[in-house]
């Protein structure tokens, strides 16, 4: 069993005398004395997150690169065959029962209103769909909970507000900030069956800020594994 | 593997002819005796040479319900460092008392005074037995199966409840306005008089709740003699949020988001622990791959950790500049953490069965430019501090632990080894990948504080060293390999990575990884198979680790306590839970 001994050594005398410990401490100091600064200047520059990050949720809607099982899924639970641009939710309630704080969610559907005979007789749609974000964890266990990727995380992360009721996000905005999300970094994320891409990177590389956070010294990211491909 | 083996124990039942031993399908090796026969059959385990059980884990107490009779039984968790395995001794806690152990491990007092908060037991022979965790006149004992998990709302506070124009809000905006007792000053101040009744001066010390150099709120008493501490005690509690609690009423999935804000500087060691013991409970062996990544992420939090610790220790002692130098490079591997978990800070990446998702591209280029570079940072703190004459004089002989407090106080971790005790879980329980890497355990000589400080400097080379070749082996790896446990028998055994509807069977656990605060070991109680946990214990490193800091500072001057707190490291959220 590999056992290393750390021990103290006592100052010797031409240490003592010529102060060698601090004129070594010094030195590294200085040197590190004309190095850029490396801090970035909130709220001015931003870090732009990764894709995987965890931030404020969203309501994907359906845009034709729904999972395979999503036509399944609508009709197992009975919910109105959705238009393009209609919400994926499906009011299964997964994402509610994989959650830690389930209070969070409020998920109601409802059946429509309509006469017998009616194609959408008897199927219902999701009608709330509120989410109180003060009491979120940010674990992201409700996006791997559902069943048509309609829930996901995008990369907000500011959420500060003067009261809190501005933390209950309801379907609307929810469906809002997916949209915008899934516009801007949707392709770096998701694929086109709305699954995680294999090649998803670590860090965004057009993202210059994130090279002070490195000391101007950045990785190259290349592969993972052997038999990855870009 | 790390449980004593089932003849040895059964020889003990030859032996005394009243122990009752078991051994669950995990592997934990459990010996039941009388109530009356507990001390003396502990003692025996403690001073045999043969069993040479002399280091104290854990002691917690299981509530097995309301209309069972026995009600209570303890457990003890303890360790032989000569033959290196473990053994839990159970007693049924008749009339709702115990023995108290604390004659024969100092260390059990805390453990004593926290079984007493959480469950009401009595421990005779305590010296001081007042509440642990929460204020002195708080009237119940939470973790009782009879205590509901949202509290008993006995105190009117409306002021949390948000008001537009003076009309309250409706639905998810409201809050009940009844709620949980909270303490007042009164009761603040009972609870400070009841921790130190004989006090030697006129005048105590109070160090805290909220000072800067407590690293948290921890609340030390002092009873001073000009300026040399007599006494000391500590009151913890104000970060105590009942995660026994909540573990037992949330899905085991569930439970990982809440291990993270435990140990908030490593949470994804305190994952660790956590899913060790679901899986050593479930049976699995998960995927080669998982091993590795995990062990890697591990390593990653440990040296994060301890680059927070070095930081905020030297800047404890006055050297400022380390503080921004550790944070430059604990920058980058939180940026790392960030792109592979998505989190910084609370990670959950971690689950019962593997990760949740494989390494992103390019995830292990840039943990390999990171560890390149390190070793040379390390080496620039290292001529910063360690030679310097100030910093020698502030830690050298300060504050020594001894070998024989390392096994009475269960001290874990970077505190045991800078003591000279070559205690580490990793080699111990090989759990993960541990048993296919390299590295040393370091190991101090005299136990003060300059050895913790250089242990944990070792540790993290050691850390180093392990990463390079976890990438190393990953790199060889296919992407195809499967990241998450796969059965063919998926009715049998349902695993899930969001968790849902995954059951536990019923038996008992425990499992602990090796956390850069010390061992964190999880004691799963599970009376029949099921979704949520019927005792979920935590045995926390840095609870522990703390308790020796009432002992280590007696004799020194006051100034030698934040030289102390600072090697101990504790995180509050760990050692309050």
């Amino acid at each position: 069993m590999g056992i290393k001994k750390v021990g103290a050594k006592p100052q010797t005398l031409v240490e003592k005398i010529f102060f060698l410990d601090f004129i070594k401490g010094l030195k590294t100091t200085i040197k590190h004395l004309w190095k850029k600064v490396i801090t970035v200047d909130f709220p001015y520059e931003v870090v732009t997150p990764p894709p995987r990050f965890r931030g404020v949720h969203g309501l994907r809607t359906v845009d034709g690169t729904e999972n395979p099982e999503f036509d399944s899924w609508v009709k197992r639970l009975k919910i109105k065959p959705p238009e393009p641009g209609e919400t994926r939710c499906i009011a299964c309630k997964f994402c509610q029962a994989a959650c830690p704080v389930p209070e969070l969610f409020d998920i109601q559907s409802e059946k429509l209103d309509v006469p017998e005979g009616h194609p959408h007789y008897g199927l219902k749609v999701m009608t709330v769909f509120n989410m109180d974000l003060s009491k979120c964890t940010f674990c992201g266990l409700c996006t791997q909970a559902c069943p048509t990727d309609c829930i996901i995380m995008t990369d907000i992360y500011d959420l500060s507000s003067y009261t809190r009721r501005s933390w209950v996000l309801d379907k609307d905005m929810l469906t809002q900030i997916a949209n915008d999300f899934v516009a801007r970094r949707g392709k770096e994320k998701f694929d086109e069956k709305s699954q995680w891409r294999e090649d998803q990177k670590l860090w965004p590389e057009y993202d210059r800020t994130r090279e002070k956070l490195w000391d101007f010294n950045m990785p190259k990211l290349g592969l993972n594994y052997h038999d990855q491909t870009a | 593997m790390s449980w004593i083996s089932v003849e040895k124990a059964k020889k003990l039942e030859e032996r005394f002819g009243y122990p009752k031993v078991s051994q669950d399908k995990s592997g934990v090796v459990s010996v039941e005796v009388p109530k009356d026969k507990f001390i003396e059959f502990l003692k025996f385990l403690k001073e045999d040479k043969e069993y040479d059980f002399r280091m104290f884990l854990d002691l917690t107490i299981i509530d097995h319900g309301e209309k069972e009779d026995p009600r209570f039984q303890g457990v003890v968790i303890l360790f032989s460092p000569t033959y290196q395995h473990r053994i839990i001794v159970k007693t049924w806690a008749l009339d709702e008392t115990l023995p108290t152990l604390t004659n024969l491990w100092k260390g059990a007092k805390w453990a004593e005074r926290e079984a007493w908060d959480m469950f009401g037991i009595k421990f005779e022979g305590h010296e001081n037995l007042v509440r642990m965790l929460l204020w002195e006149t708080y009237p119940y004992h939470p973790l009782r199966k009879d205590f509901p998990l949202e509290g008993i709302k006995d105190t009117y506070l409306p002021s949390l409840n948000e008001t537009l124009r003076g009309d309250s809000l409706e639905g998810l905006f409201n809050y009940d306005r009844m709620h949980t007792a909270i303490p007042t000053m009164e009761d603040l101040e009972i609870t400070q008089k009841k921790r130190m009744p004989v006090k030697t001066s006129q005048i105590v010390l109070n160090w805290g709740p909220l000072h800067p150099g407590t690293h948290g709120t921890i609340w030390f008493l002092f009873d001073l003699d000009g300026e040399y501490v007599k006494q000391c005690d500590i009151i913890i509690g104000q970060l105590h949020r009942g995660v026994e609690k909540l573990g037992e009423n949330v899905n085991w999935q569930q439970f990982i988001p809440y291990t993270d804000r435990m140990d908030y500087i490593a949470a994804i060691n305190e994952n660790h622990a956590y899913v060790l013991a679901a899986e050593k409970l479930l049976g699995i062996e998960i995927p080669e791959k998982a091993k590795w990544i995990r062990t890697m992420m591990a390593e990653l939090s440990r040296i994060n950790s301890h680059l927070l610790w070095l930081g905020t220790y030297a800047l404890d002692l006055g050297a400022l500049t380390m503080f921004l130098y550790t944070f430059r490079e604990r920058e980058k591997i939180m940026d790392i953490i960030e792109g592979i978990s998505g989190a910084r800070f609370t990670i959950n990446y971690f689950r019962i069965g593997g990760v949740f998702a494989d390494l992103p591209y390019g995830a292990l280029d840039a943990i390999e430019h990171l560890i390149k570079d390190l070793p040379e940072r390390i080496n620039d703190y290292e001529t910063l501090l360690t030679r310097n004459r100030i910093w020698l004089s502030r830690n050298k002989d300060v504050c020594i632990i001894t070998e024989e407090d390392v096994y009475e106080y269960g001290l874990t971790g970077a505190v045991a080894r800078g003591s000279g005790v070559p205690y580490d879980v990793r080699k111990i329980d090989k759990y993960d990948a541990y048993g296919e890497v390299e590295f040393d355990i370091p190991v101090g000589e005299t136990g003060d504080s300059y050895d913790r400080y250089l242990v944990r400097m070792e540790e993290m080379r050691q850390s180093i060293r392990i990463i390079e070749q976890c990438v190393a082996k990953l790199r060889r790896m296919s992407k195809n390999d499967p990241y998450f446990f796969q059965t063919p028998d998926e009715k049998k055994l349902k695993v899930t990575i969001d968790g849902r509807g995954m059951k536990l069977p019923a038996g008992e656990v425990y499992a602990s990884s090796d956390n850069p605060r010390g061992e964190l070991g999880f004691y799963i109680y599970n009376k029949k198979d099921g979704l949520k946990a019927h005792r979920m214990r935590i045995r926390s490193g840095a609870f522990y680790n703390l308790q020796v800091f009432t002992k280590a500072i007696i004799g020194r001057p006051i100034a030698d306590a934040i030289t102390l707190l600072s090697t101990i490291d504790p995180v509050v959220g760990e050692t309050d839970r």
